[in-house]
């Protein structure tokens, strides 16, 4: 099976099998367009953005996890501009409570695989996949994991709820609330600190990567804003339980319980008494509030934020033009993260073709569209399997920077990944919906290769294997 | 060597051709969009006529999150350490195991003690570059480009790929193990490598069918994407073809155990990794360029017990390595080292941890050292403006004798410049 440029370049230059493909699914041809556009700029995907139903689908890919069928054809009968509206009006439905959450200590502990699954499930079933979609993103971006947290506490399930109802707010105050949130005050150790030793790990990270971007502070503002910082400690528990940690030798230790989701308690005593620190610029008496006040009294948060939102949801390719345009806008609003969602997605880059599978879903994102276009919301637990060995762990991200994107997501390793976790979800399926579904999940855009292959395949269970283990599929 | 490696010979370049063309078309774009040529578009390096033809290994060990060196070779007489670390210098002085009348290894390096006894562990004291930053990514990024200027993108390691080693056009030439994404030092568009997380789920579950279906869907994949698709897959293939061989014919001669993951935030099974990696060496696969990752170094807090966990799991891991590797005969061929991103703050926190620092000792270990202490120790009375430790060895003098030394690699090709001899490796392959 030798790999040549040939055969590489053969590949490349043969236009005209997508339609082929699209006659033996039964779709009508008119609406396939061809994969490719080959010329001077090489082989690109064949934009279908001019049409406004192509661009709901892109809309949902980007916003969602991907639709069902159903969904798409609301939201296309609705058009762009009210999708995007809807989207972003729309209050998140709550997820069903995890039990025992709130009484993790008491019932032993969270179960990181049942906290996985539930939100899975919901991500699965959610009848708003938008807000669960900007909770990845966040959960990305302010990001804990369960090992240091622990799951005595219900510290990143509350975490976890958190986002979901701050994350179309304003960036006051999610600056404000991840510094206080009980499972961050443990996993950069601001709990801990204090202002006259201080810990300088969340001052540090919540410039570089929660708002200004490294570069744009220096080592004595981290160290201003550790000493301002200080004070912030765990919720008090609401009380206390002897849990049995070893029967045979009857050990029980001794866990807190908490009652409804709290945040950190300024301890005064804990906190930096110097008096005016210089930070940013500026000589004051800081804390909290007025050091998350003097962060966003720099233009280069709005642009930071502006730009990693524009990198996960339109481009990697964006020019620091484009950035400021809708930052400027940003910092305008007030930080309202509603106006910049809704600048983003009408924007017109993100209907330009150079938008168009411009980005690879995260594995998680792959794996829900997956399984919503199989109609197979019960297999969350598959998902939830498949994710470690694809490089995405819900709760446990491989460091406090978040998961990469696009070009990390692409490696031997976990294209393998991706191939089986298809293989085993259609070998759960019984029965499928019928393949020419996957081709309008696909736009009908399809590279020679694979309009070739689903052209030939035997069944629609080969259909869907070849669909959802396409690149095509892999991209966004 | 020749190109003929194996039967399902893979061309790189060929991918790689095609790759250049998808990325071209920058005109035309739309405003907003950057015109930045992107990873896929970037110039060819000049092929290497002849590349390095020898039978050594490399395995790096990236201690991610900035390993402790204080905690991990520790200063036995001086009385500054425990001013600046009241809570965690006193137990780590009086357990450390003695190596000299100044240095000690951490208590639970018994097994790098007794490659030290054995002559094959040289540590280079130390270690940084000028001006360090204390942002783990930043960090990062330097030592996986052998960069300070922040210039180069592609990873040292990717580079000797691409550079020295491109007639061999083989995947599994540079492995990561143990790993979902490919490391930034193995990273370079010129390089084909394989990722390996876990073995026993690297193949195609879906049958032969599957994975021959798959195999033609991935070629002259369209779009920014494309090449990068294309080559995964191919790479992928070969490998999973190339591992089943290997599979049959290697027999562990060590005990690997990952049952130490105690600390939080080890998230890689370290144990694992390197037994994937003595197979793929025992087995002559012809790997050449190993990575592997043991995370949880950014000790911040109740740094006592956790770092010393850390390292008692590298130590371990690291042992039981070297013992398969002895054991199969092939120990003389393959270099160990470690890398850090920075050290940590001398002075410790009111969490009972430390913060980020600067420079800090690395390990080389293994038969092709010449084992001893190099470098200059940093000066816990002599700290720079932000309380750091001040480097006295530059990265790179550790690169360079990697690649020169160990590796037979030309270091000036793939650093850029020369830097300070070292002279810890015991027999130079190459004519560097």
């Amino acid at each position: 099976m030798s790999v040549t440029r040939r055969s590489v370049l053969g590949a490349a230059a043969v236009g005209g099998t997508a339609a082929a493909g699209a006659r033996l699914l039964g779709l009508d041809p008119a609406r396939i367009l061809p994969g490719m556009q080959s010329g001077a700029g090489g082989a690109q995907w064949a934009s279908p953005l001019g049409s406004e139903k192509a661009r709901v689908a892109h809309l949902l890919r980007r916003t969602t996890f991907g639709a069902t069928l159903a969904e798409f054809e609301r939201s296309a009968s609705e058009g762009f501009s009210r999708t995007v509206d809807r989207l972003l009006e729309t209050r998140p439905a709550p997820p069903p409570d995890l039990p025992a959450a709130n009484g993790a200590s008491a019932a032993g502990r969270l179960d990181a695989r049942q906290l996985q699954l539930w939100w899975v499930d919901h991500m699965l079933r959610s009848p708003t996949p938008f807000a669960e979609r900007m909770t990845l993103f966040w959960h990305g971006h302010f990001t804990s994991d369960f090992r240091k947290v622990g799951l005595r506490t219900p510290f990143v399930y509350w975490q976890n709820l958190t986002w979901r109802d701050m994350a179309l707010t304003d960036l006051r105050s999610m600056l404000m609330r991840v510094t206080t949130d009980p499972a961050m005050l443990r996993y950069l150790d601001l709990s801990t600190s204090t202002g006259q030793n201080p810990n300088e790990n969340y001052a540090r990270e919540l410039m570089e990567l929660f708002s200004l971007g490294v570069g744009n502070y220096k080592e004595d503002d981290v160290r201003a804003a550790a000493q301002a910082l200080a004070g912030w400690t765990e919720p008090r528990p609401q009380g206390f339980t002897d849990v049995t940690v070893d029967a045979k030798n009857g050990v029980t230790r001794r866990y807190p319980t908490y009652g409804d989701p709290a945040t950190g308690v300024f301890v005064r005593g804990r906190a930096y008494k110097g008096g005016p620190l210089t930070f940013l610029g500026k000589r004051a008496n800081f804390d909290a509030q007025s050091v998350i006040d003097q962060i966003l009294a720099q233009p280069a948060t709005a642009y930071f934020i502006t730009r990693k939102v524009a990198q996960h949801f339109l481009s990697t390719r964006i020019d620091e033009q484009y950035v400021r345009r809708l930052g400027d806008r940003f910092r305008a609003s007030r930080y309202d993260m509603k106006s910049l969602m809704h600048d983003l997605l009408t924007s017109p880059e993100f209907a330009a073709a150079q938008s168009y599978r411009a980005l690879v879903k995260a594995p998680v994102e792959m794996m829900v569209h997956s399984l919503k276009a199989l109609g197979a919301a019960d297999l969350g637990r598959l998902a939830v399997q498949s994710s470690a060995n694809m490089g995405q762990v819900l709760f446990d991200p491989p460091d406090v920077g978040g998961w990469p994107n696009n070009e990390a997501w692409i490696s031997s390793n976990n294209v393998i990944a991706r191939v089986n976790f298809v293989s085993a979800a259609l070998q759960q399926v019984k029965a499928p919906p019928p393949a020419a579904e996957a081709v309008v999940q696909l736009d009908g855009v399809f590279g020679a290769q694979t309009a070739g292959l689903l052209n030939r395949a035997r069944d629609d269970h080969m259909r869907w294997l070849l669909a959802l283990a396409s690149p095509e599929f892999q991209l966004k | 060597m020749s190109e003929q490696i194996g039967i399902n010979q893979l061309k790189r370049r060929d991918f790689l051709s095609a790759g250049l063309v998808f990325g071209a078309g920058a005109a035309g774009l739309a405003a907003g969009y950057a015109a930045v040529p992107d990873a896929f578009a970037r110039a060819v390096y000049a092929a290497k006529s002849n590349g390095v033809e020898n039978d050594r290994v490399l395995v790096m060990i990236q201690l991610a999150g900035g390993n402790d060196g204080l905690r991990t070779v520790i200063p036995l007489q001086d009385p500054k350490l425990h001013d600046l670390r009241p809570k965690l210098a006193d137990m780590a002085v009086s357990q450390a195991l003695p190596i000299s009348d100044s240095f000690g290894l951490n208590q639970r390096l018994k097994g790098v003690k007794s490659l030290w006894e054995q002559g094959k562990l040289a540590i280079v004291e130390g270690v940084g570059y000028p001006s360090p930053t204390f942002s783990h990514f930043e960090s990062i990024r330097i030592w996986e480009t052998g960069d300070p200027s922040r210039r180069q993108v592609d990873g040292w390691l990717g580079r000797t790929l691409a550079g020295a080693y491109d007639s061999l056009g083989h995947p599994l030439t540079g492995c990561a193990c143990g790993a979902t994404d490919v490391p930034g030092a193995l990273r370079d568009l010129q390089a084909t490598l394989t990722v390996i997380n876990n073995q026993k789920a690297f193949g195609f579950s879906g049958g032969s069918e599957v994975e021959a279906a798959v195999g033609a869907l991935y070629k002259g994949t369209p779009g920014i994407y494309g090449a990068l698709f294309d080559t995964a897959m191919a790479t992928a293939q070969e490998s999973v073809a190339s591992l089943k061989t290997a599979a049959q014919s290697y027999q562990p001669k060590a005990t690997y155990s990952d049952a130490q993951q105690l600390v939080y935030s080890s998230k890689n099974q370290l144990a694992a990794a390197l037994q994937l990696a003595a197979e793929l060496i025992v087995t002559g696969t012809g790997v050449k360029l190993l990575h592997v990752t043991l995370g949880g170094f950014d000790t911040h807090y109740t740094e006592l017990n956790r770092h010393d966990d850390l390292m008692g799991y590298l130590d371990s891991a690291v042992s039981a390595f070297y013992q398969d590797l002895s054991a199969h005969g092939v120990a003389d061929r393959v270099l160990i080292a470690t890398w850090s991103e920075f050290g940590r703050r001398p002075k410790e926190n009111a969490s009972g941890g430390t913060d980020h620092g600067a420079a800090a000792p690395l390990l080389l270990m293994g038969d092709p050292v010449k084992g001893g202490i190099y470098g200059q120790p940093a000066s816990l009375t002599d700290l720079d403006p932000t309380g750091n430790l001040k480097f006295n060895v530059d990265f790179r003098s550790v690169y360079q004798e990697i690649l020169g030394g160990h590796l037979g690699a030309d270091p000036k090709e793939i650093l850029g410049a020369g830097f300070d001899k070292l002279g810890l490796i015991k027999a130079p392959a190459g004519s560097f």
